[in-house]
């Protein structure tokens, strides 16, 4: 047996059933579902009738609680469920949560506050006021640790195939810190010059504010922070790392795949050798990627991000097989090589002089080598390259360019704003037409023969096939066609040395991406189309990553991918009002000055733009990982690889102290919480009077004025029936008159106005605590609000019906209105307890068998409870109610023990 | 809170605190942007009475102008008898400090619970001035 007793909740119930249990000598387990115990008591500012102060007495029940030898607390833990055995005893599941910090590291110093990147509502100050994502809940919390909120990853930063973490980029950004978005970047990923021009963004597909105004441009912000960096740091900041393990590791070709492997394997203390057939470095981004979308001093730049760990790239070089690479010392290869060869078309004059694959086209257009001056150039094709080589060909002085595709513009491959820019910048299109012949000259194109086609039936690609149209025969003049129809795998390479698919490419393991050859690795696919290298970059991490394992020796099977869930759109829409903020978008430079032009035509964000479209950021996830707080923390103490623990605890008898929920004001509209500004609840009203309070001042939350007429309208969701909430809380009569008591202290020339139906104050001292109030001059006016509206400055219009007074139906002005809100039962403690034979009772609080006679003693035996969970009580009383419970069970398992 | 930034006329005063009770009052007199003497340097520690009446003097002799020591005051949650214990450690410092020809004035004990923020700022600002005068 784990534990005598587990008692959940650790409130002043909580706390006090745990002490009389623990001093009694039984061992007690104490789960709290927040990072502090303390309950909402240590949130009060002072008890009533005494007035004594409400945190004074909790912070000592508190350190008792959490320093006793017989009581163990479980801070950010939930119950997930509690099950009964055979024997009598509770088998409880509990989930610490992952507050990814470290209770044992964490030395409570908030140095992480001050870093925190993302800020929140603080609900410890009943959202008065801003707190970060990570804090320590209050200054008084025990244990005083700091956590992080989270509310699962930002779908943003959960969708990135390479694992950038977008939504910590952005809020870095947000913060002005855009040196350390960059590096965060380079956590993650190498190439983040390249990204932010070329990337497809899956982020921004993803981003829940799309569901508003417009999705956040966070490939703008990317580029801007790239840009900035790299002006400010022309070289990088680091070099080759000092501790090189010795091993070494050998890539086949210098493409996205194969770079990020190589960045990452020389990080982690590899010697890399890239061999680069090519005469320069970067695959896909040299060879198939036009300036005018990325420039080459940038290119270069991303680079030397790698070049700089110490990674060799040797161009011009061939790898004749894997064998040879392992003979020269290798201790490992992933083979990377991007190869792809641009599919033919079978018609007559194929083999004519002008008719060019486009990766050749596009290859020589990049490198200037081509002039086009006064041709006309035909492009075949619809997807990416067809579109890019078309650009390329206006580049390279082409009189007309023509692109011809069988489909229609919906169906072409490449993507829309590409298409729609290349219109722009004089191409011309001309959907359904296929190519019949290609018609030559001396060996030289002159013409294309051009048939219509209609789109029929869906074919294998589930695109509408295109089927030609008979006798619709033309013939345009080119001197230049570009057959741009396809890409296929490229030349098969190191014939012979491990398996291969039917098509040639090789088999891969998916997880792992090693190949049959052991300590050999490779890249599943090529991509030709530069806006997807970001798939290209999730390979090369990922064989970096199973690389690394492999020769460290590491046989346990590992996953790559540990992300935990994601947050949905739902979850963040019903946590935010959204206010509508204009995007920014990045534009791109005048159609007639690019269009003849290398130079690059997405012009970036301004500094202003960037920082206000990355303000529209909802935080999703809410924690955004941009790991300011990691860096800054003295005790290491922060793991954003923390998972949830499950912990099963075999315990003899389980205690709910679950307490209350306060009604949410909302739920009466016509009071107008939510929407006016000064009016507040009760507990927020609590919070401005407690010596914890935000501002150390009481103001109203609109204007931050001092209020100086101030109402209170009590029985706010209880004993009201429209809201189903017909029971009367006990305890809102007597805080009211407390807060009104301690608003004459805290504001001596302020009016304090109560609307009441009935005053109960029927405890020791309670009715001598209304006299006081009256006598100090506060009003009590018997009647119920109707609605309360706001003025243009701000002040509330209380619309109500004067009944003991006999001024009848009145509206009355004050500048700050406080609604009392009532106290409702917890549904929690029945869920967690499924299946159990708990009940409730009539106001879905949980029954106990005998109030009068039997406190704390519910319909299942060995269960009991505790507090308010049980009805709504005060302190005192909540305290007596604690202790009783604690009783009932010490006698049960007294009972238990004796009859054994 | 550091000792960095005091002038001349800031004494430099050490404070132990307990980190169950006084050191979230001391933490919210921050937090809630109170002025208190920039000499103060808190140290914390589980209970009051575990201070050393010789730490106290070394304190002192090693270029402190007063030591302060925050006392739970009946509510700690480890030692009951905390605040006599305490209150002894002081007395016998204070007899030491008189010995070696110091004032036994340097040495202040007083009970700071977890909301005395404002009793913290009040207890630095009035021992600032009588370390002041000395």
């Amino acid at each position: 047996m784990d534990y005598d007793a587990l008692i959940v909740g650790g409130g002043i119930a909580g706390m006090q059933s745990a002490l009389t249990l623990g001093d009694m000598g039984y061992r007690v387990l104490l789960v709290e579902k927040e990072p502090s115990i303390g309950g909402r008591m240590i949130l009060l500012s002072k008890v009533f009738p005494t007035l004594d102060c409400a945190s004074c007495i909790s912070t000592p029940k508190m350190a008792t609680t959490a320093h006793h030898p017989n009581i163990t607390v479980m801070t950010s833990a939930d119950i997930d469920g509690i099950e009964r055995d055979t024997d009598g005893s509770f088998i409880a599941r509990v989930r610490k949560k992952s507050t990814f910090v470290d209770p044992t590291a964490c030395i409570g110093c908030a140095e992480c506050e001050r870093e925190c990147t993302v800020a929140i509502a603080d609900r410890f100050n009943f959202d008065l006021i801003a707190s970060r994502a990570i804090h320590i809940a209050f200054p008084q919390a025990v244990p005083k640790k700091a956590v992080i909120a989270s509310d699962g990853i930002s779908p943003c930063t959960y969708t990135c195939p390479g694992g950038v973490e977008a939504h910590g980029y952005v809020s870095l950004v947000r913060a002005g810190l855009y040196e350390e978005a960059f590096r965060l970047h380079m956590k993650d990923a190498p190439l983040p010059g390249s990204l932010s021009r070329l990337c497809y963004a899956p982020c921004e597909k993803q981003c829940t504010r799309a569901l508003a105004e417009g999705k956040i441009e966070i490939r703008g912000a990317k580029r801007f922070m790239t840009d900035y960096y790299y002006d400010r740091h022309p070289v990088p900041e680091y070099g080759v790392p000092a501790d090189r393990n010795g091993k070494r590791v050998a890539v086949v070709g210098s493409g996205p795949a194969g770079l990020t492997a190589a960045y990452f394997l020389a990080r982690n203390g590899y010697a890399v050798t890239i061999f680069e057939s090519a005469r320069e470095a970067g695959g896909v981004l040299r060879d198939a990627t036009p300036p005018y979308r990325l420039p080459r001093a940038v290119l270069e730049r991303d680079l030397h991000n790698i070049t700089a760990l110490g990674v060799e790239i040797r161009t011009r070089t061939d790898v004749a097989s894997v064998a040879d690479l392992k003979a020269q010392g290798f201790d490992a290869v992933f083979i990377a090589p991007g190869t792809m060869k641009a599919k033919e078309i079978d018609i007559p004059g194929k083999d004519l002089g002008g008719v060019v694959d486009p990766l050749t086209f596009l290859k020589s257009a990049i490198d200037s080598k081509i002039d086009l001056a006064g041709k006309r150039v035909a492009v075949v094709g619809g997807g990416s390259v067809a579109v890019d080589s078309a650009r390329m060909a206006l580049r390279c002085g082409a009189r007309e360019v023509d692109i011809y595709y069988r489909r229609s513009r919906k169906e072409m491959p490449a993507h829309e704003t590409d298409v729609q820019a290349a219109l722009d910048e004089g191409v011309k299109l001309h959907e359904l037409r296929a190519p019949m012949r290609f018609v030559g000259e001396g060996g030289r194109l002159t013409a294309i023969a051009l048939q219509e086609t209609k789109l029929g039936a869906p074919d294998a690609s589930k695109r509408a096939a295109p089927e030609p149209v008979a006798g619709s025969e033309t013939e345009v003049a080119a001197e230049v066609v570009i057959v741009a129809v396809g890409l296929l795998p490229g030349a098969d390479l190191f014939p012979g040395e491990m398996e291969r698919r039917r098509d040639g490419t090789l088999v891969t393991n998916k997880e792992t991406l090693a190949t049959s050859l052991v300590g050999v690795y490779a890249a599943r696919n090529a991509i030709i189309d530069p806006t997807m290298i970001i798939q290209s970059i999730a390979l090369g991490k990922r064989a970096a990553f199973h690389m690394d394992r492999y020769l460290r020796g590491e046989s346990e099977p590992a996953s790559f991918d540990l992300r935990l869930p994601r947050v949905t759109h739902e979850e963040v829409l019903s946590r935010n009002a959204i206010t509508t903020r204009a995007p920014e978008k990045m534009r791109m430079l005048d159609p007639l000055e690019r269009a003849r032009s290398n130079a690059e035509i997405e012009v970036a964000l301004s500094e202003d733009a960037v920082r206000a479209e990355t303000g529209r950021c909802l935080d999703c996830g809410i924690c955004s990982q941009c790991h300011q707080c990691v860096e800054t923390c003295p005790a290491d103490a922060i793991h954003f690889d923390m998972r949830p623990e499950l912990v099963s605890v075999r315990v003899r008898s389980t205690l709910l102290a679950t307490g209350f929920q306060l009604f949410d004001a909302r739920r009466k509209p016509l009071y107008g919480y939510g929407r006016h500004a000064n009016v507040v609840t009760a507990m927020q009203m609590d919070r401005l009077l407690a010596p914890t309070r935000p501002y150390n001042a009481v103001l109203r939350p609109s204007d931050g004025k001092a209020p100086s007429n101030i109402a209170f309208v009590l029985c706010t969701g209880s004993r009201d029936c429209t809201v189903d909430s017909r029971l009367c809380s006990r305890v809102c009569c007597m805080y009211s008159i407390k807060q009104a008591q301690l608003l004459m202290g805290a504001l001596p020339l302020a009016e304090v106005t109560i609307y009441f139906m009935d005053i109960r104050a029927f405890g020791k001292g309670y009715d001598e605590f209304f006299e006081q109030a009256k006598g100090m001059g506060v009003y009590f006016v018997k009647g119920r609000v109707a609605k309360i509206e706001e003025t243009t400055d701000g002040d509330l219009l209380v619309s109500h019906e004067d009944i003991s007074g006999g001024a009848g139906k009145t509206v009355a002005q004050h500048d700050l209105v406080v609604l009392s809100v009532g106290l409702t039962a917890n549904p929690k403690a029945f869920s967690i307890l499924k299946d159990a034979n708990v009940e409730a009772d009539a106001f879905n609080f949980v029954r106990e068998v005998d109030e009068d006679l039997e406190p704390g003693r519910t319909t299942m035996e060995g269960v009991f409870v505790a507090g308010t969970a049980a009805g709504i009580r005060d302190i005192p009383d909540t305290i007596v109610h604690a202790s009783a419970a604690a009783l009932q069970v010490a006698a049960y398992l007294r009972t238990g023990e004796v009859n054994q | 809170m550091s000792a960095e930034g005091a002038t001349a006329r800031d004494p430099r005063i050490l404070v132990f605190s307990t980190t169950g009770i006084s050191d979230p009052g001391i933490d919210l007199a921050g937090s809630a942007h109170m002025n208190y003497p920039p000499g103060v340097t808190v140290i914390g520690i589980p209970c009051s009475s575990g201070v050393r009446p010789d730490w106290l003097v070394h304190a002192i002799e090693k270029g402190f102008d007063g030591v302060f020591v925050a006392a739970d005051g009946g509510d700690c949650a480890l030692v009951p008898d905390c605040t006599a214990r305490t209150a002894w450690a002081m007395e016998r410092a204070q007899q030491m400090l008189s010995e070696r020809g110091m004032d036994p004035r340097r040495l202040k004990m007083g009970a700071i619970c977890s909301v005395c923020a404002e009793p913290f700022v009040n207890h630095m600002k009035q021992f600032g001035d009588t370390l002041r005068k000395l």
